[in-house]
Formats: C-alpha cells, structure tokens, sequence
C-alpha cells in the first residue's frame, strides 16, 4: 500500500523535478549557474493562480482540452509499472489501452491547437500529428516483440528480457533501451526533435501548439508533458532495473534512472542543435529502425535455435 | 419468423405507398412504415440473439425445379446482421425526414422513395436466404436498388458517372460469387447451403479456391484493396442518408458473404488465412492514407470504410489464423472484434456521414478547405461530428477502441502460436494497426478542425446562422449515445457477440467456450476503466468551468506580434497533412494545376493541388484505355446497316451448327 502511495507522489512531483534537472544540466554545460532545480514547481504553482487570456476564435473545445491533457496521462499511468511493483491494473494487452488512452489526450490537444485559428499552432499539430504516426508503430513493434519472447504480454515482460532471452538479452535490453529514449526525445519534445526553450515560433512543435494557452491551462499542459515524459522513462527503468530487487532498492535505482535521463536529456540538449525540420523524419526513423532490429533479434532467438 | 416476411414485404410495399401521398406527408409516411417493417424484421432476429444454443428459425418454401427448396434461416450470424441493417438503415431513413426537404420538388424523389426500403428489405433477405440461387437474386436487387439510390442527382454528370462505376464494378464482383457457387452447386447437385457446407468441409482442396473466388466477389462490395475503387467515388455521389446505408450498413453484407464462406468451409487453410489478414492490413493503411489526401469530406468518409473494412478483415484474418492453428482463444477474440467493429463501424460511420450531410445542407459544400468555424453556428453537430471522429480513431471510451482492442488482443495472443510465419505477419499486422490509429487521429482532426473550428473560409460557412432541425439532430444523438454505450459496457455487447461467433466456428475441433472467461474479464476492466475516465473528465470540466468563470479575457490568437491575421492566414487541410504526405511521396499521383503570376502586374494566378487513386491512376485508366483502343479496332463492324447485322446473325448460327455437331 505504501509502495502504491510512493508510486503516486513520484508520478506528480518527480516530473517537475526531472525538468528542473534538464535545465540544471543545461546550465552546466552552458557555464551559468542557473535555475533552481525546484523552479519548475514553483512555475506552476504560480502559473496555477493566475488568470487567462484566450483567443476570440476559440470554442469550447480549447477550454476543455487541459481537461483531457491531465487525465488521459493520469489514467494511462495506471497501466505502467512505476517505481517498484506491477503496474496498478496489469492486464494483458495494456499497452494498448496505454497507448489509445494517450492517443485521446493527443486528439483532444492538437484539435485545441487548431482551435485559435492560428498558422503557427496550426503547424505546430500538424507535425505532433506526423511524429506521432511515426513513434507510435515503432513502439508497438519493440513491446510486442518482447512480448512475444517472454510471452508475457503484460508490461512486466520488460523485466523478463534478461531471463528469457539468454545471451541475446543485453543487446535486446539495449536496443530497446535507445528506442524508448528517442521515444521519450520526440513526445517529450526536446533537442533534437524539438527546441523547448527556442523563441522562434516557425521551430517549435510542442511549444507552439500551447502558445495561446495562459495561466492554469499553461501550466497543466506543462505538468501532462512532464508526466508523459516520466511514464515512458518508466519502461526504459523497468528494462534496466534487475528484478529481485526489494522495494525500496528498486525505488532508489528507479530515482537514480531518472535523473540520469534527465541529465542525458539536458547533455544531449547541450550538445547538439535541434536537427533541420525536414530531417527529424529521419531521426525518428532511427527509432523505427531499431525497433526491427529488436525484432529481428527477438525472432532469431525464437527460432534460430 | 412469419413476422419478419410481413415485414420485407411491408418494406417492399412502403415507398410505393408513400409515393401516392402529398408532397408534406410522403417522408413520414415511409419513415412510419419503414419503421413498422424494421421492428417486424428485428423481433425474431432479437429472439435468436437473445437465446442460447442453435435454436435458429427457419421458414422453407419449396419452389419449382431450378432452386429446389428455399430456406431462410435466422442463424445467430444473420441476427446479427439483421440487427444492424434494421436499426442503422431506420435512423438514416429518419433523418432523411430532414435530409430530403429541399429536394422534395425534384423530379427523382419517387423512385428514391420506392428504392431506399427496396434497399432494406433486400438486404434483409441476403442475410437469411440460404440457397445460393435466391441469394443472388437478392443480392442483385440490392445492388441495382443502391445503383438507384446513388444517381439521385442525376442531373450532374459526375453522379452519373459514379453510379455507371458502382454498377461495372457490383457486376464483375458478382460474377466471381456466381462462379464460386456454380463449382460447389454442382459438385453438390444442390443450392441449398447446408448441403454446400457438408460439400465443401470434406473437400478441402475446393475449399480454397472457393473461398479465394468468393473473397474477390464479396471483398469487392465490402471495398477491400485492391478492389475498392467503387467506394470513394459512389459514396460522395449519393445523398447523405444513402452514403449512411451503404457505407454503414450495405458494405457490410459482403463481409457477411466472407462471413457466411467461413462457416460454409468451416477450418480454413493457414495459406488463405495469411492472404486475409495481409490483404485486410494493406486495405486499412490504404484507405487511411488516401483519406488523409482527400479534401472533399464525403470521399475522406468513403476512404475511412475501407481502412474499417481492413480493420474488421483483421479481425477476421487473426479469428482464421487462430482456427487454422486450432488456438480458440485467438479465434473466438479475432472473430469478435471483427464482428463487434462490424457494428461499431456502422454506428460511428452512420454518424459522420449524417453529420457530414448537415453540414452540406447547411453550407452546399463538400470542400473541407473552404468551410471553418462551423462549432459557432452549428454546436449540436460539432459535437456529434467530433464524438463520431473520436469514435472512429478507435480512442477511450468510445465503441471504436472495444473491437480495435478485441483485435490487438487476438494478435498479441496469436503471437504464442510458435510459428515464424505466424510471429512475423502478427507483429507486422501489429505495428500496421497502430499506424493505422495514429494516421487516423490525424485524419480527423485535420477534418474536424478544419471544418468546425477556427474562422470561417469563406462566405458559405460565414452565412450559416443556425444548426439543423430536430429531425436530423436527434437521429445523430442517438448513433452517438450507442457509441458511448457500448464504449462504457463493453462485456454486454460482447457476451452477444460471442454467440454469433459461435455460430461460424466449427464447435466439434474446439472448444471454444472454456477461453470465454479471459476477454470477458478484460471487457470488465476495461468497462471500470472507461467509466471512470468519462467521470472524471466530466468532473473536471465542470469544476474547471465553474472555477475560471469571470477569470476570463479575451483577446486575438497570437500572430507574432501580428494583429491584423485573416481568415485566408489559417492553416488549410492540405497543408495540415502535407508534412506526413510528403514523407510518402512515391505512394501518390500527383496532379498540379498551377497558373504563375507573370508580368509586372499579374492578374491572376492560381495554384491547385489533387492527389490521385494510384490504383486508379496506374492500373485502372490503362486498363480502360487499352479497351477503348481495343474496341475501336471493331468499330468498323457496326455499320448501323440492318442488312450486315442479319449477316452477322447469319454467320453466328452456323459456326454454331458446326460447331455443334463437333461437339455433339
């Protein structure tokens, strides 16, 4: 029970704590001192209070569309195995209530960005939409491959790679691995795929879709990404962490994982540039490519004897 | 069962009796009869879906020599038909009360009249008549009755044209029906699908190419690709009701001759198991593909049901996989979430299609690039239209996400069946059924976004004032409830389901009822799941309304600093999907029509952009072409001179003679 509680105070509050990181981790690099790593949290406590501006064109469907952001993730969280322990319902196949329930969140955000009638969020939807269509069979590939070899097809089969897959294990585990991050890049919208902190707009994806979004709305749509963001870290924890751990052990490494993404995340951020438009197909391609090898791997295991 | 003759016939007799009435009246009338015709027909298909075991009804007229006795039989699989025509089919007719009234001086508006139930009834009887003669015959009337209904604006030529394409291709599916019925009927010595079915069982070697000819025939009407070219021209052409039935409900009848196939061969072979499932995954990425190409509404419509006919062939493929390998749980959940996206398919899709049709008649556009705002003045169909499209995206807590589920189940299943073939198409068909939910979210929130929200386009959907009448809104409210209904109690639905899945397996190789308990447990979860998520959303936008009211300023979008933005600077549809299309490029035919401005001082200039059938464009128009040439070789023969015809009249009967006495 106490285990199910922390699971759920991770799930709100580690996120902002993740944010906090990246920017650290980013200032570090860039040689400043930077924000706190609490400032994020304290963005959207004071973002919580404040009031809205919103666009004359707008109908009813932007106003409700945080709704949907903030309680698609949390619902869909219920079917991830967090910080230690099974996922809340672990029912067979919940990767696709996971990824659908998601899916609805993203229906409702990129037909609210639609709503202002702007070009610019209008740009912004219409490429969240194309990644998307991209990550998403990729994804379902890598899980259902795993899947398939440990024939488990709750998400507990992300901790059974190692012990069903033999020798084939850590390459699997590692491949598997990548592709989740590059997931994680491309729905968390950061450098490469996106540039959350860049101040043009023609650039943006994520960041532009919510640019008419203000006060509370503003900062749920934050919160939902940064959860998202966590959910999808969360599998790439479940693949490292070794199983028969105790709770709190895997708790600890399951923190420790996080942070470590994060500065990656924030390394990575520093590092390179945020890849020319047209050519982000082709990073995320990567993603989909490596998820065939995975499934390549896991069928030569199934049946190369 | 004597009920349900009563009603066909009450059906056939409707819009001849409705035609003989005033101009006002002439719609209730038939909605009034129809409805009386339909509840008469659903009665004993709901006794049939509502009991246990095989307890079908039959009614057997023995007529003359040719067909020998004709059976029709309410088996579960035709109750469950008949519970979708009859239901679908009335809430469209309903809502043409509405639909019809500015056409109702129109010259066609009888004939219209006397087909729309001619069209229900006939399809009512495919579904029960089990002798292959009479059901052709059925099935005839059912396509020339639809070919009918689709030239309703016959004036214009494009209608026309559609209606000749429905007609050619109806005609050439039905020949490979004939064909696949003429081999069995006469290794059997008899039409009645009983006795096929004890044919085709012990010969597995016709079973094949039998099943493989009916495919074609009856893939062709259900749309599968590549035999789909029909669909996205006849269904924009016909009025908005029509499209309804014949996507929602017609399309449906050929899968119900798969359908009806499978029962007759009972196991299928693992070859032709394969062929469905991956013709049924390339019609869903096919049709979703082309859909996102489409800016005139109707035809984005008509491409979506071949993407949901690919989707209910994969469940149909994955129930075949799970029958060839003798795996029940994969059968019994991949015939069922084919068969639950049966009538999923027909709710959601009735409802964008009646959405899309008050739309029409509010603003007599199709082109989505020129509509925009439309939520302000039509609210109620907005709604609907977006509960439609979540719907359709296959997205909690709507009926669309139960059968995708059903079906991604089956396969995840399937994939214990240690089989590399197996393994490998299982995981493809899995990452193709996720793109295809990904490109249909974007699908349809470029439609509704660009239809509904934003600014208006243009002066069409400027000038719209008010939403439409009771008679079309409260028909859409009904589809739209059924949605969410069966979205929030799925493990009702699918416990009826099962039945009719029952109906088709082969119950003596397996058994099927011990594996019953695992989805049923899942559709439990799923059905707490969905409850709660429809409670806390509504929750929460209240909570979120009350709180931020008076909290609220208003303002211009934000344009850069920009404040004069217009109507024209919205994003358009084309250019919405044109990042993901440009990633494909090689899977279209692009056709441009562009005008450079030229001189100093250009006067005009246009740019246009339309995206052709591949299918069309490479194989069908070079097929047609090399007709034309062909047959004009033969041109010379047709003289219009009476005397050459006898002449040839002439010479035919004595090749015939001699050939004859050859033979003879």
């Amino acid at each position: 029970m106490i285990m199910k509680l922390l699971n759920f105070i991770i799930l709100l509050f580690v996120p902002f704590i993740m944010m906090g990181l990246i920017k650290k981790t980013k200032s570090f690099w860039g040689g400043r001192k930077g924000p706190s790593i609490w400032q994020p949290l304290h963005d959207f406590v004071r973002l919580i209070k404040k009031d809205f501006v919103i666009s004359k064109t707008t109908s009813v469907v932007f106003k409700i569309a945080p709704v949907f952001a903030i309680a698609t993730v949390l619902f869909a969280s219920l079917f991830v195995p967090l910080a230690s322990g099974s996922a809340l319902i672990n029912v067979e196949a919940g990767i696709i209530i996971f990824a659908y329930t998601l899916g609805l969140g993203k229906f409702m955000s990129l037909i609210s960005a639609m709503d202002t009638g702007s070009s610019f969020e209008g740009m912004g939807a219409s490429r969240e939409a194309c990644f998307t269509s991209i990550v998403e069979p990729a994804f379902f590939i890598l899980v259902a491959s795993i899947m398939a070899l440990t024939g488990n097809y709750t998400f507990d089969s992300l901790t059974q790679i190692m012990s069903n897959a033999g020798s084939y294990g850590v390459l699997i585990a590692f491949f598997a691995v990548v592709v989740l991050f590059i997931m994680v890049l491309t729905e968390g919208s950061r450098v490469p795929v996106d540039d959350p902190a860049t101040h043009l707009e023609l650039t943006m994806i994520h960041e532009v879709m919510i640019l008419d979004n203000s006060g509370s709305d503003l900062a749920i749509y934050t919160w939902a990404n940064g959860i998202k963001m966590l959910l999808i870290s969360s599998l790439i924890a479940n693949i490292i962490i070794p199983s028969g751990l105790s709770d709190w052990m895997s708790v600890l490494c399951y923190l420790l994982i996080m942070c470590l993404i994060s500065i990656i995340i924030g390394t990575v951020e520093s590092g390179m540039a945020r890849i020319r438009m047209s050519h982000v197909f082709e990073f995320i391609f990567i993603m989909s490519s490596l998820a065939l090898v995975v499934l390549s791997l896991v069928v030569a295991r199934m049946f190369g004897g | 069962m004597n009920s349900y003759f009563i009603g066909i016939i009450t059906l056939v007799l409707s819009g001849f009796i409705a035609g003989t009435f005033g101009k006002k009246l002439k719609t209730f009338v038939l909605t009034l009869l129809t409805t009386i015709g339909s509840v008469l027909c659903l009665i004993p298909a709901l006794k049939v879906l509502a009991h246990w075991g095989s307890e079908n009804l039959v009614k057997t007229f023995n007529l003359n020599n040719l067909f020998g006795a004709v059976n029709f039989v309410i088996d579960p699989l035709a109750a469950f038909f008949i519970l979708v025509i009859t239901v679908m089919s009335l809430v469209s007719v309903i809502y043409s009360n509405g639909y019809l009234k500015p056409y109702l001086e129109s010259k066609n508006i009888n004939s219209h009249l006397v087909f729309l139930p001619v069209l229900i009834a006939s399809m009512l009887a495919v579904v029960t008549c089990q002798n292959a003669l009479m059901f052709l015959i059925c099935w005839e009337i059912m396509s020339l009755s639809s070919f009918f209904l689709v030239i309703f604006e016959s004036g214009k030529k494009d209608v026309l044209k559609a209606g000749i394409k429905y007609l050619v291709f109806m005609h050439i599916s039905v020949l490979f029906i004939i064909i696949a019925f003429a081999i069995i009927a006469i290794k059997a010595g008899s039409f009645d699908f009983a006795v096929l079915k004890t044919v085709l069982e012990n010969n597995l070697s016709y079973a094949n190419l039998v099943f493989l000819l009916a495919f074609v025939g009856f893939g062709t009407k259900a749309g599968f690709v590549p035999f789909h070219n029909w669909l996205p021209d006849a269904h924009p052409a016909a009025p908005s009701h029509v499209s309804a039935i014949m996507s929602g409900v017609m399309i449906k009848t050929g899968i119900y001759g798969i359908l009806r196939m499978l029962w007759m061969v009972g196991t299928p072979s693992k070859l032709i198991s394969y062929t469905v499932l991956i013709i049924s995954v390339i019609s869903a990425l096919y049709g979703v593909l082309y859909a996102i190409t489409q800016h005139d509404l109707k035809r984005l419509l008509a491409y979506h049901s071949i993407e949901n006919i690919g989707i209910i062939g994969i469940g149909i493929g994955v129930g075949m996989l799970g029958l060839a390998y003798t795996n029940p749980l994969v059968a019994l959940v991949g015939f069922g979430g084919g068969i639950l996206h049966i009538l999923n398919h027909s709710i959601f899709k009735e409802l964008l299609f009646l959405s899309a049709g008050s739309v029409y008649i509010k603003t007599h556009t199709r082109n989505v690039e020129v509509l925009g705002g439309l939520i302000k003045s039509m609210p109620a169909t907005a709604i609907l239209f977006l509960i439609g499209s979540v719907a359709i995206c296959g997205l909690p807590p709507f009926n669309g996400f139960i059968s995708e589920f059903l079906i991604y189940f089956g396969m995840f299943k399937g994939l214990a069946i240690h089989n590399f073939a197996a393994v490998i198409v299982l995981l493809f068909a899995i990452a193709g059924l996720a793109l295809v939910g990904t490109m249909a979210i974007l699908c349809f929130t470029k439609a509704f976004s660009i239809i509904f929200l934003g600014m208006p386009r243009s002066e069409s959907a400027q000038n719209v004032t008010e939403d439409c009448g009771k008679s079309m809104i409260l028909p859409m409210s009904f589809l739209a409830l059924l949605t969410l209904l069966i979205g929030i109690y799925p493990q009702y639905v699918f416990w009826h389901i099962k039945k009719v899945v029952f109906a088709i397996i082969p119950q003596t190789t397996m058994n099927v009822c011990a594996v019953c308990y695992e989805p049923m447990r899942l559709m439990q979860t799923i059905a707490v799941f969905a409850v709660a998520l429809v409670a806390f959303i509504t929750f929460m936008i209240i909570l979120k309304l009350k709180l931020t009211k008076g909290k609220i300023a208003l303002h211009e979008t934000w344009g850069c600093g920009y404040n004069r933005g217009n109507n024209h600077m919205q994003y358009t549809a084309s250019s919405y999907a044109s990042p993901f299309l440009s990633m494909l490029k090689p899977l279209f035919k692009k056709v441009f029509d562009i005008e450079k401005p030229k001189k100093l001082f250009p006067k005009s200039a246009h740019f246009s952009l339309h995206i052709e059938d591949i299918e069309e464009a490479y194989l069908i128009n070079p097929m047609l072409k090399f007709d034309e040439w062909f047959l004009s070789k033969f041109e010379a023969l047709q003289s219009g001179n009476i005397q050459s015809y006898i002449k040839y009249g002439l010479i035919f009967l004595v090749i015939v003679m001699i050939g004859s006495l050859f033979i003879g």
